[in-house]
């Protein structure tokens, strides 16, 4: 079995089980902890992809911002001393139906004949031309803007949510 | 090259497996973080297949990673926005369970 592989493997086991530990574990702290686990598992695997610039968004956004917020957001909240068994909402149906998910897009995924390997070869400077394309009007101009000023939008309302009132 | 010699497949299978536990997360769940939580945990899933396709299946290997980052932007969102929502809720309520929010109800 190539190095590849057997990374792959250990990181996609990585990430599946924490991500697992999220939705399981008993304290919603922990539950945040494992949350970081799991990104960084998926980081790993962008760099097995060689999008070495996704992986660093990944780390920076996703641990650094969206991890980082919710640990505050649990801490607010409840406490982070205070023992909350959480309790599971009709574990059984949500069980069932997500498994059923995964069986039917797995047998989806082994149905369609996918790549082994990359079709074309490398490109080389493939992250500036994804900053070109991200900026260009040909390109990703209009969605890149959107977002911006979804972003901005979705600052001020979040500063008025959640000013003492 | 290591990496190339992990079919596209696998990185779907692990996408889809990561996707599938944050819906449990998000059905299961009564707590209003995690459910936040699983959303993130979904929505990194679609980006890992998104940047996956990029490598695999284009030539320039830009789509898939610019619709990546744009996700990325928007789930940055999300999160701000559902976490404000929550500290709001537990100002008004003291509760972060699901099953006790009840304002809107007629």
């Amino acid at each position: 079995m190539p190095i590849g592989q057997i990374a792959f493997l250990g990181f996609a086991v990585v990430s599946v089980i924490a991500a697992l530990r999220v939705v399981t574990s008993r304290r919603v702290f922990h539950a945040a902890l494992w949350l970081i686990v799991a990104f960084f598992g998926v980081a790993a695997v962008y760099m097995l992809l060689e999008s070495p610039f996704m992986a660093a968004i990944q780390i920076f956004l996703y641990i650094g911002g969206v991890a980082v917020l919710t640990v505050i957001a649990i801490m607010v909240t409840k406490g982070v001393m205070r023992e909350d068994r959480r309790i599971l909402n009709r574990p059984v149906a949500a069980g069932v139906v997500s498994l059923a998910l995964f069986v039917t897009m797995t047998w989806m995924i082994i149905q369609l004949p996918l790549p082994e390997e990359p079709v074309f070869p490398v490109v080389e400077g493939s992250l500036s031309l994804l900053g070109a394309a991200l900026v260009d009007p040909k390109g990703y101009l209009l969605p890149f803007e959107v977002v911006s000023v979804m972003l901005l939008a979705v600052l001020v309302v979040s500063l008025y949510l959640g000013k003492e009132r | 090259m290591g990496a190339s010699s992990v079919p596209l497949a696998w990185y779907l299978i692990l996408g889809s497996a990561l996707f599938c536990i944050g819906v449990y997360g998000v059905l299961a769940t009564r707590n209003l973080v995690v459910i936040i939580m699983s959303i993130e945990l979904m929505l990194n899933a679609v980006v890992l297949d998104l940047v996956a396709f990029a490598r695999f299946i284009e030539p320039a290997r830009v789509t898939g990673k610019a619709f990546g980052i744009i996700l990325y932007a928007t789930a940055a969102a999300e999160a701000a926005l559902g976490l404000a929502l929550v500290i709001s809720i537990w100002r008004t309520e003291n509760t972060v369970e699901v099953e006790e929010i009840d304002v809107l109800k007629g």
